[in-house]
């Protein structure tokens, strides 16, 4: 017994967006989910914060490269700034493609979009941040001392380095509002790209400080200071680029579903049981929860209570339990059967599994 | 935010403890030892129109500008003559201080030494790389005498 959740089904039980919202056309769904409103907000604001991200970093690109000079430092933030552009590109990327509606060929949806969008971003962190560390390790061990000169601007003469101190004052300051304020969204949503984007960004501003650390410290003749910035800066990128793939890597291969920013299993992936529990006639389930991007796919297995067989209104009824849980419980199955599957391990040692 | 303090007062120990000394300064101290020891050793490589070895010490154009650099400095030249290669090399090894022979931005050399910015629309002065105290007054004394092109 199966549902994917089929655009404007009325009033659906427990859902927080208005059930009368119309159905067609409308550009804030994941495949034939239509978003509820709080979600539908959510996602105008996040690709809105998207393309001004992408727009705030190519300035920062720009600013970067031009004061760049011979600093390790000032090139390798270079680089995280550029890197800084593939997470929103990835969102908007995997937005749009996530949108489109299930076809004969992909009878999934394509809402793994966003997992690619997400694994694309990590190799790429992870690459660069690799060959940033040679790069920065073989100037600190050669003892290279980075050349900073005087630049003349608007008529005044001044060493250069305070110049790439204002740049990584500018760079700083930006992805610290903007991570901040998409991070509520990528819980809002669900998204694990636009969570990696927002944690990457509040942590730039540490990008920023180690950089102009390493130009100081240039100035007052400590030549090390500035590989030594960015060596860090760069270990940091690859911590950044481990994570995001380990998590990346995880979900694609069907890990039970987890929290936004993959912290803990979903709690949903625990409520399905619980919900199906409550039903008089189910004596106890067993289900399995995937991540496949914003949201979820469920199969639960059935038993009933007095081991007969229960009829469709019954198994629709528990369809729509699961569904009126969340809006990203979306694909839902429901299997009745003889014996739970031990195929399936408990996903609660024990305890308070049945709570109701 | 912890953090941001953090640095915040590193930053700020930092600049109060730089107000003793200068920003930039120097690694290796080049700029210091040429104004307390009264020498500066100086680099030359021919080219015609820019430095010419017509016996004694080099002369045309940018030796003369190094002579005058190392009288406002309150030092006098020591001339070593060689071929670029040589300079770039004794450059790296911190035997001479400056290094000049008619180069231009675009030289092969960036890799090894520090280059002034240009000072006429293509002409620079080698100094050791990252010494940058001597290579911002350099700079600025050829922003000031090193005339046009």
């Amino acid at each position: 017994m199966s549902t994917p959740g089929e655009p404007g089904a009325p009033g659906e039980p427990g859902e927080p967006g208005e059930p009368g919202e119309p159905s067609g056309g409308s550009r804030h769904r994941f495949g034939h989910v239509e978003l509820p409103a709080p979600q539908a907000r959510a996602l105008r604001r996040a690709k809105r914060l998207e393309v001004v991200t992408i727009a705030y970093m190519l300035t920062c690109v720009a600013v970067v490269f031009a004061t760049a000079g011979s600093s390790q430092a000032m090139k390798t933030a270079w680089v995280e700034d550029s890197l800084a552009l593939v997470p929103p590109i990835a969102f908007l990327v995997a937005v749009r493609a996530g949108r489109r509606r299930p076809t004969a060929d992909h009878p999934y949806g394509f809402h793994r979009s966003t997992g690619i969008g997400h694994l694309t971003a990590a190799v790429a962190l992870l690459a660069v941040g690799l060959l940033l560390i040679e790069d920065s390790a073989t100037s600190l061990l050669r003892a290279e001392h980075p050349p900073i000169g005087t630049v003349h601007l608007l008529g005044h003469t001044f060493w250069a380095g305070w110049l790439m101190v204002a740049a990584m004052v500018y760079t700083g300051i930006g992805p610290i509002v903007l991570g901040r304020m998409k991070l509520p969204l990528a819980e809002e949503l669900h998204d694990k790209v636009l969570f990696a984007d927002a944690d990457m960004q509040k942590a730039d501003w540490m990008t920023a400080a180690g950089t102009i650390a390493g130009v100081v410290g240039i100035g007052i003749g400590w030549w090390w200071a500035d590989s030594g910035a960015a060596l860090l800066i760069s270990l940091s990128i690859v911590r950044d680029g481990w994570r995001n793939l380990h998590y990346a890597s995880t979900a694609l291969m069907d890990q039970r579903a987890r929290t936004y920013d993959d912290e803990h299993p979903h709690p949903l992936t625990r409520e399905v049981d619980v919900a199906l529990g409550r039903l008089p006639w189910v004596r106890d389930s067993r289900s399995r929860v995937r991540d496949q991007g914003h949201v979820f796919h469920v199969e639960a297995f059935v038993r009933s209570a007095t081991g007969r067989p229960p009829s469709l209104e019954q198994l629709e009824e528990a369809v729509d339990v699961l569904r009126g849980l969340d809006w990203k419980v979306h694909d839902v199955v429901v299997m009745p059967v003889r014996d739970l599957p031990d195929t399936i391990p408990d996903p609660q040692p024990a305890s308070d599994r049945r709570s109701g | 935010m912890h953090a941001v303090r953090q640095v915040s007062i590193v930053l700020a120990a930092l600049l109060l403890g730089g107000c003793g000394l200068s920003i930039p300064t120097d690694p290796d101290g080049t700029l210091d030892h040429v104004r307390t020891e009264g020498v500066l050793r100086a680099g030359a490589s021919p080219r015609a129109g820019w430095v010419d070895l017509d016996g004694g010490d080099p002369g045309g154009r940018e030796p003369e500008l190094v002579t005058r650099f190392a009288d406002d400095l309150g030092a006098e030249v020591e001339w070593t003559v060689a071929g670029e290669e040589e300079l770039v090399r004794m450059l790296d090894e911190g035997e001479i201080d400056v290094a000049v022979g008619g180069f231009t931005e675009d030289n092969a050399w960036v890799d090894e030494v520090g280059l002034t910015r240009a000072y006429t629309s293509t002409h620079v002065m080698m100094v050791p790389m990252g010494e940058n105290a001597l290579q911002s007054e350099l700079e600025r004394w050829l922003d000031a005498h090193g005339g046009g092109a």
